[in-house]
């Protein structure tokens, strides 16, 4: 059942190459028979030997048969070759689609989608899943599709040379199989269950040993957080070991009896010519004494061949988990927004694992052109508030209208030419600063771009560029500090110019000389838009329009600086406390 | 030989003679394998004479058969042993020996490196290395000594059969090695598009925020399809010449059938053969090519494992730090002597920068990003060794001192602070192992972790999660400084900007760190021109020297970078949207 969703997802995402991995099977099953018609000329050329013997010039055909059994040969592999090209064809396009697919996927669901993964397990997830896909499509599948034709064309061949050698042949593999899985019973699965878990715990305690490497070097415990990794290590092997032990048994019988074949064989021989020998009987022995080791190789591939799709399947998990989550919808009948205010009514938003809601019935509306504060404690909501305006997030409750008309009927782009978003730490991408600025607005001009760039307060950054302009961004020794990184990507905005604007001011402390200049586009940016602000420094507010208090998910204040301060409420708190915390000075005078 | 093991497969001496015994219990077992060949010979010359007539023989068979039998059954039990266990044994050995590894590397080594990419060496290669040395290593040189062997007499038994039969192997197993110095170039433009295509990946993830507030996203995706076809295409052209190699490699191998059967054939009708050895040997060439197949597997594999032991082997040359256990410092004044430092050799970070930081002083680090204060601070501390002059502690030479020993005058709180799955308590007591519960939670209070801590569900017992995971930014924060006030430490490394992660909790922040700094040897890196106002020593770094450096009441009357900054400082503070 498991097995059967795995692979049709697979075809899914394969397309028309499925055929290519259907074709992959039955040519695998075709050279798996074609390889055993060689042997039917070996028998031919001992056949001639013996019915001619002792007359041996009278051979005639043993060249011809010798021939064959190559052409046969050669060509089951090159058949096999043909197999294998469309086997890996069809897995290398599964790959690729299933990259492809995850990551548009990925960028049509919500921001945020990533919170507690991490873009490095995202990346491991997309890349390294898919690739796990090939060896199951591109080798094993069709081995085991070789590998179930060739005991069916033994099988007839057995029966049709002398079934009671035939059949007898077969024995020993029947009692080998038998003795294996009597013996890799319950018990072992239990053991196999304890061996996994020192597994995992293992895995865990190594990412938790490197990763705390340099804090517990800082603290001169190294030894000690070694030993407990290291009692993992010896743990692991403790139960390994004793795997191992355990399976050793049924392992020596079943390689015993899958060998025994011979024995069998003479056995039978013994009782069979003890009337006599015919030249018939001599000839089918020498046969099943030839083809018999294919049985064992062909078995034990087949044994081999599950382990794999256990990989496949945590593979295709992985995927599924980021497949299944939801992206944004897009309305079919896009309307146009009217103004550049932004009205939130009862808006709730709760994210996906939270228990607590992070917005919870927020009301809240902006004029046209007014500058508004959002404050509060850390976790409070801010962020997410800003979020759901740009459409980051859809709300779980309530609307968020933007010129009259809910974001989420306003076509995508649209919303994103409306609201522009100046994050905290924007991400530059590895190509031309002048490509950085431009993807805001692919058809502005160079000089556009560099207007914008000047007006981010952007110059003496490209003064310092070797190319200037042209500079790739993150090529070797171009070093950009998050400062110049960000009034780059306030190039951006600038280019874009949306009327609606919302900051996310910086916590960390930029250095001087940048923040300055920040401020200067800042403030250059912000002229005659509306303008919804993060803050974290209360001091740049003091003049807004309005300022929100927001804690807990609510709006539990509002008004200007002036009235905010002269309540005693939160926001007069932290507005004391911001002030005690700006007159700090570091040295001995403190204590 | 043994030397070549150990040192390419990262194995101890033990290991690598249990590797070379494994080769001799593949090698015996795969003969014994053989043996029923013989018995079947006999058969079939005592039927070719008209049968099986003494009870002697059939005994004979009967004994013989039991025999082989009971033979195949030790001899896998000495393969089992001495593949499985021994390469467990030694898997442990080896995950001890990188753990310790390690351990001894200087932190900058840890600063280069992707966590996950460590941790896949100690685990994932490891494993890799597991299946080569238990399987693919011992399996392949056991079926080519048995082969040689079996060949060997072969070619005593008639020499002109034998070559006819084994004429191929050498050829195939030419082809497979010939081909990998042919497919090791295709690999390495394989890998360079793969990179290509995890790095747009990677870079999608991160900046997806970014392209979607840009509407740019369907551009990027355009060109991120572009990447990830590209590897199709190379794997597409790397897998057909591999197929055409190996492909080639294993008809080579099936023609072997086809000489046997031409020469016993000719040699036959010539009369110089009989009827009995050609059985032989067309028996044996339908017995030895499937095995050879299995080799020719785990020769590519064995080859491909070789990015595995590189891997290692980056780990395991790494310099490691080392020096003196004894400190030997008569104080713990910080001395920079004409320091110069670099991370890659043409990226100079530090020129020449010399300054004192005296014991029971506040010296702060200023000047703009990039211009080296990390650097500085990392320096000290022997994160790194200077590339020119030299930094002392007391007159004590840092780079004379084993690390950990050296680390035990530092505390450290930087911005980065990591946290193991384990309870508040524990983080904190990292900083000093054998204090008291007592002792722990009056650091911790000093530190204003009580206020977090008291709200958690089992207090100080509470588990954190997985680095911390259940922590705010400031929280995590007063962790690092509880375990500094443990430490206690006579030399204090500090970053500003840790006191501002937490807004609504500055305040308490700075106060528990202006306890912690009271009479300690005290480096900060300071952002606010304000903050350092009240320290006793100002260093300005720029472009990798020393700018200017005295009292802020000095520069402030000089005309340079610092009152420069506080100008600007005050400029920006005042800013309002």
């Amino acid at each position: 059942m498991k097995k059967q969703s795995d692979l049709s997802k697979l075809f899914d995402y394969a397309g028309k190459y499925k055929y290519l991995t259907i074709s992959s099977w039955i040519l695998s099953a075709i050279s798996a028979l074609v390889a055993l018609l060689p042997f039917v000329y070996i028998w031919r050329i001992l056949k001639e030997v013996l019915d001619v013997s002792p007359n041996f010039g009278a051979a005639q055909h043993l060249s011809y048969y010798g021939w064959m059994a190559v052409l046969f040969a050669v060509l089951s592999v090159l058949i096999y070759i043909g197999g294998l090209l469309c086997s890996h064809l069809a897995a290398f396009r599964v790959q690729t689609n299933i990259r492809i697919k995850a990551m548009h996927h990925i960028v049509s669901l919500p921001l945020g989608f990533m919170d507690g993964i991490g873009s490095g397990k995202m990346r491991k997830t997309v890349n390294e899943s898919s690739a796990a896909t090939e060896t199951y499509l591109a080798h094993q599948l069709p081995d085991k599709a070789g590998a179930l034709a060739t005991p069916v064309g033994l099988l007839i061949m057995l029966l049709a040379f002398d079934w009671r050698l035939g059949l007898l042949s077969l024995v020993p593999i029947v009692i080998a199989f038998l003795i294996m899985s009597a013996m890799t019973g319950k018990r072992m699965a239990e053991k196999m269950k304890q061996y996994q878990n020192s597994l995992d715990q293992m895995s865990n305690e190594a990412v938790e040993y490197v990763r705390g490497i340099p804090v517990v070097k800082t603290f001169g415990q190294s030894v000690f957080s070694f030993k407990r990794f290291k009692a993992a290590i010896d743990n692991y092997q403790k139960w390994v070991i004793s795997y191992t032990k355990d399976l050793r048994l049924p392992m020596l019988f079943y390689t015993t009896i899958i060998n025994a074949v011979f024995a069998v064989l003479i056995a039978a021989a013994l009782f069979f010519t003890a009337s006599g020998v015919t030249n018939e009987f001599l000839l089918n022995l020498i046969y099943y004494i030839i083809i018999t080791p294919v049985i064992t190789v062909t078995l034990t591939k087949i044994m081999y061949a599950s382990e794999n799709e256990m990989i496949v399947t945590d593979a295709m998990e992985r995927i599924d988990s980021i497949m299944n989550m939801q992206p944004l919808t897009e309305d079919t009948h896009p309307l146009h927004p009217r103004d550049n205010s932004v009205v939130l009514k009862g808006v709730s938003f709760q994210y996906k694992d939270a228990s607590n809601k992070a917005l919870d019935n927020v009301n809240l509306s902006v004029l046209p052109g007014e500058h508004i504060a959002l404050v509060g404690p850390s976790g409070g909501g801010k962020t997410t508030l800003a979020g759901v305006i740009s459409r980051f997030w859809d709300v779980t409750d309530g609307t968020v209208a933007i010129g009259n008309v809910n974001v989420k009927n306003i076509s995508k782009s649209e919303l994103m030419n409306t609201v522009s978003f100046v994050f905290q730490d924007s991400k530059l991408l590895k190509m031309s600063v002048l490509e950085n600025v431009r993807m805001a607005k692919p058809s502005a001009t160079d000089a556009q771009v560099l207007q914008a760039l000047h007006d981010a307060q952007c110059d003496d950054i490209l003064e310092k560029l070797p190319q200037g302009v042209k500079t790739v961004i993150g090529a070797k020794g171009v070093y950009l500090s998050g400062g110049e990184q960000q009034r780059i990507s306030i190039a951006r905005v600038m280019l874009k110019n949306a009327p609606i604007l919302i900051l996310d001011e910086a916590t960390a402390f930029a250095d001087p000389d940048n923040e300055v200049r920040v401020q200067a586009a800042f403030s250059k940016l912000s002229e005659k838009k509306t303008v919804i602000m993060i803050a974290h420094r209360l001091s740049t507010i003091t003049n807004a329009d309005r300022i929100f208090v927001i804690k807990d998910g609510k709006i539990i204040d509002s008004g200007s600086h002036a009235e905010l301060t002269a309540k005693k409420g939160l926001y007069a708190d932290m507005w004391q406390e911001y002030n005690r915390a700006a007159q700090w000075k570091v040295g001995a005078q403190n204590a | 030989m043994l030397n070549y093991l150990q040192h390419k497969y990262a194995l101890s001496k033990k290991g690598a003679k249990d590797m070379v015994k494994a080769f001799f219990a593949c090698t015996f077992s795969y003969l014994v394998l053989m043996l029923p060949v013989s018995l079947l010979y006999f058969l079939v010359e005592d039927l070719m004479n008209g049968g099986v007539s003494s009870g002697g023989r059939v005994v004979f068979y009967i004994v013989g058969s039991v025999l082989c039998l009971a033979l195949i059954f030790l001899t896998t039990y000495f393969q089992y042993n001495a593949t499985f266990f021994a390469t467990y044994e030694e898997s442990g050995k080896r995950r001890v020996m990188l753990a310790e590894k390690l351990r001894k590397l200087p932190l900058s080594f840890f600063g280069k490196k992707d966590l996950s990419d460590l941790t896949s060496t100690i685990m994932a290669d490891c494993a890799t290395l597991e299946t080569a040395s238990s399987h693919w290593i011992p399996e392949l040189i056991g079926s080519i000594i048995s082969t040689f062997i079996i060949a060997v007499s072969l070619f005593f038994f008639d020499w002109r059969m034998a070559l006819a039969a084994l004429w191929v192997l050498p050829v195939s197993f030419g082809i497979v090695l010939a081909s990998s110095g042919a497919m090791h170039k295709k690999q390495m433009k394989q890998m360079k598009v793969k990179m290509a295509c995890v790095d747009g990946i990677q870079e999608c993830l991160e900046s997806v925020r970014d392209l979607k507030a840009n509407n740019a996203e369907e551009e990027y995706l355009k060109k991120l399809d572009d990447k990830i076809c590209a590897v199709e295409k190379q794997t597409i052209v790397t897998e057909v010449s591999n197929a055409v190699f190996n492909g080639s490699a294993r008809m080579v191998l099936k023609f072997g059938i086809a000489t046997t059967a031409l020469v016993g054939g000719a040699l036959l009708v010539s009369g110089s053969l009989n009827v009995l050895a050609f059985f032989m040997f067309l028996l044996v060439v339908s017995r030895m090519y499937d095995p050879m197949m299995a080799s020719l597997d785990n020769l590519s594999a064995i080859l491909s494992a070789n990015v595995q032991c590189q891997r290692m082997d980056e780990i395991l040359s790494g310099d490691e730090q080392t020096g003196v256990e004894k400190l030997t410092n008569n104080s713990c004044d910080i001395v920079f002597d004409h320091v110069a430092f670099a991370y890659n050799k043409n990226e100079q970070v530090l020129r020449d920068v010399s300054f004192t930081a005296k014991q029971g002083e506040v010296t702060a680090l200023i000047g703009p990003s990039g211009g080296g204060k990390t650097t500085v601070s990392r320096l000290a501390s022997r994160f790194w060794d200077a590339t020119g002059g030299k930094v002392t502690v007391g007159g004590m030479d840092v780079s004379a001192i084993d690390p950990e020993k050296l680390m035990s005058l530092y505390s450290i709180v930087f911005q980065d602070v990591t946290l193991f799955n384990n309870t508040v308590m524990e983080n904190i007591r990292i900083g000093k192992k054998d204090a008291t519960d007592q002792q722990v939670i009056a650091a911790a209070k000093l530190a204003h972790c009580d206020e977090f801590v008291d709200k958690m569900k089992d207090g100080y017992n509470t588990l954190i999660g997985e680095n911390g995971s259940e922590l705010s930014g400031g929280e995590r924060q007063r962790i690092s400084i509880a375990r500094a006030f443990l430490k206690d430490a006579p030399i204090i490394l500090l970053d500003e900007a840790t006191a501002s992660l937490d807004v609504e909790n500055e305040s308490l922040i700075q106060e528990s760190l202006s306890k912690l700094i009271q009479n300690k040897t005290v480096l900060i890196i300071a952002h606010r021109m304000r903050t350092v106002a009240g320290a006793d020593k100002i260093v300005v770094l720029a472009d990798g020297v020393v700018a200017q450096q005295g009292t802020p009441h000095d520069l402030m009357e000089q005309d340079g970078i610092y009152r420069h900054m506080a100008q600007l400082q005050q400029q920006s503070g005042e800013w309002k949207i």
